[in-house]
């Protein structure tokens, strides 16, 4: 059992309620948000090791949250998860030195994989 | 009849009866002529005879002998004459008269010739002498009389045809040339009501008076022309709608992606963690299946019935849930271009008379359009509230983009105008405008370079009698 935390952000419920079923068995401890304001306050209250963040969302989108992120808490992962699969945004989410960039449909096992990356690297 | 043959019979007819009174006129002519050179001749003759009466009264008066002898010469003269001209003279008075005439002399050359053999004169033959030149001078008298008179009268009956024939001329001409312009600016005049109908917008084909001249053919030509246009014009909003598919489509298939991820996330799951799954929550994650299978649906349903090729078919409708309707296809559009959206919907509305899907386009055109003005975001209202007259529906879609300058205004619902080069048709709002003007709406638009546009389109309420109709 590991007590990492980690956030999921998505508008889309059944996004954020299949990652926390999936990712509770991994031992990880998951808190999911529909949009970003509460998540970002969340941030504020307690320490994430990886936040999964949807790229369009209504309000602060995903690249916002990756900025907010990487400024106020450098030492948290952040992964994309995008419906809108194009080249400007993955860049635009590395130059914000994103983890990870996924399209949708999302491969659990893939992301699984990547999130297990991201906690072993320092 | 066409017009062309009527106005080639009429100038053949014309032509015709101007021949003809040229060749009566020139035989009148002929006729006075040969009927003058009779006078011609008949006044020598006159003279001829009024010198044999003198002679005949010397002959009397002095019992001369040689009297005569001059009458004789005379006689023989008048004969030579006659003769030489015998087929003028028949010619002007006829054979009869002329007979007449060949008897009358006979006769006085007789009675002469009676009195210069005889050795003298009797009472008798002088009496016959006297009566057959009182006679003959008489008759040659009449015979010039009447044939004076005679030309006199084919001079005066030559006038009077002139002149008839003058004024049936000039007012047959004149009512043929009335009836004819009549005719033609009577078409011309149908013709115009046609083309003003389709350039209102109207295709229907027009019903107008059956003629089968020239101008019939202009106007069965101008018919199949509306017609054709008709055609074209469904064709024209079929094919502007397929490329407001284009835009649309990969809008669609974004939105699509959402609920596709979900049923994969489920299935992923389901199968990673199925025996740790209780039998409800199984239950629960395929009902969530389902729910994401009916979305698609709906998304794929609204695509395929904005695209389907309809003829219109208008109906009663709410037009907040035509609005809503939309927006779901134009949803993701606005959404990756940080649009915000703000609704602005009277629930108390009542209903249009529209046909659904060509409203939907019309909103379709003006929404892409607003989010093509916002190439760097803003805001899109889109409301609905009562028309200011109180018999209809007022639809309003205004953005904050960049404006339609003042001088492009007047051009807009133009066909193949277009502001945004490439990217544009020129066709979205030129077939949004024969959409709206068909439902006997309006479209207005207000804008204001750099501050934003608004379309307005009014729409005609629903009536009860619009069933029946």
């Amino acid at each position: 059992m590991n007590s990492h935390k980690i956030m999921v952000i998505d508008d889309e419920k059944i996004v954020g309620d299949m990652a926390k079923l999936s990712l509770e068995q991994e031992g990880y401890q998951v808190e999911t948000f529909l949009n970003a304001e509460p998540a970002l306050a969340r941030l504020k209250e307690d320490k994430f090791h990886v936040v999964v963040t949807d790229y369009k969302m209504k309000g602060i989108d995903g690249m916002e949250v990756l900025r907010t992120v990487k400024k106020l808490y450098p030492e948290t992962k952040v992964i994309m998860i995008t419906a809108f699969a194009n080249l400007d945004a993955a860049i635009e989410a590395l130059r914000g030195d994103v983890h990870d960039f996924f399209p949708k449909p999302v491969k659990i096992k893939e992301l699984k994989e990547s999130i297990r990356r991201a906690l072993n690297r320092p | 009849m066409k017009i062309e043959k009527k106005l080639i019979l009429s100038n053949v007819m014309y032509g015709a009866f101007i021949i003809l009174i040229g060749f009566f006129a020139f035989q009148n002519m002929n006729l006075v002529l040969t009927k003058l050179r009779f006078v011609e001749i008949a006044d020598d003759l006159n003279a001829s005879f009024l010198e044999m009466r003198l002679s005949e009264k010397n002959y009397f008066l002095y019992k001369d002998k040689k009297a005569l002898a001059e009458i004789r010469g005379k006689i023989d003269y008048t004969v030579r004459t006659i003769g030489e001209v015998r087929d003028d003279i028949i010619r002007a008075i006829g054979e009869t008269d002329l007979k007449k005439l060949d008897s009358y002399l006979k006769a006085y050359s007789d009675v002469i010739e009676e009195a210069r053999t005889g050795s003298s004169m009797d009472q008798h033959l002088e009496l016959r002498l006297r009566a057959e030149g009182k006679k003959l001078k008489e008759f040659s008298d009449s015979i010039t009389h009447l044939e004076r008179r005679r030309v006199n009268d084919i001079i005066l009956s030559s006038k009077r045809i002139l002149m008839f024939s003058f004024w049936a001329i000039l007012f047959s001409a004149l009512f043929l040339g009335h009836f004819i312009s009549q005719k033609i600016l009577r078409s011309l005049r149908e013709i115009e009501k046609l083309a003003k109908s389709i350039s209102g917008g109207n295709f229907q084909k027009i019903e107008v008076f059956q003629s089968n001249d020239e101008l019939g053919s202009v106007i069965a030509a101008i018919n199949s022309m509306s017609e054709e246009l008709g055609h074209r014009e469904e064709e024209l909003i079929q094919s502007k709608k397929l490329a407001s598919m284009g835009i649309l489509t990969a809008g669609v298939a974004h939105e699509l992606t959402n609920p596709l991820n979900n049923i994969s996330m489920i299935a992923q799951t389901y199968a990673e963690l199925y025996d740790k799954l209780s039998g409800r929550d199984r239950v629960e994650l395929m009902s969530k299946v389902e729910e994401e299978t009916e979305r698609i649906r709906k998304i794929v349903k609204n695509l395929l019935d904005f695209s389907k090729p309809k003829d219109s078919n208008p109906n009663e409708a709410d037009i907040n849930s035509v609005i809503q309707k939309t927006l779901t296809l134009v949803q993701n559009m606005i959404d990756v271009s940080n649009i915000e959206t703000t609704l602005h919907l009277d629930h108390a509305l009542p209903h249009v008379y529209v046909d659904e899907h060509q409203i939907q386009q019309v909103l379709v055109n003006l929404i892409t359009n607003a989010v093509q003005a916002m190439s760097s975001g803003g805001r899109l209202v889109i409301s609905s509230r009562r028309g200011k007259s109180g018999n209809s529906v007022e639809i309003g879609v205004a953005d904050t983009g960049k404006g339609i300058p003042p001088e492009f205004l007047p051009h807009i619902f133009d066909p193949f105008f277009s502001t945004k080069g490439d990217a544009g048709t020129g066709l979205g709002l030129s077939v949004s405008y024969g959409i709206i003007k068909n439902h006997r709406g309006d479209i207005r638009v207000d804008s204001k370079v750099g501050v934003g546009t608004t379309f307005t389109l009014e729409l005609p309420l629903y009536k009860k009698e619009e069933k029946n109709r």
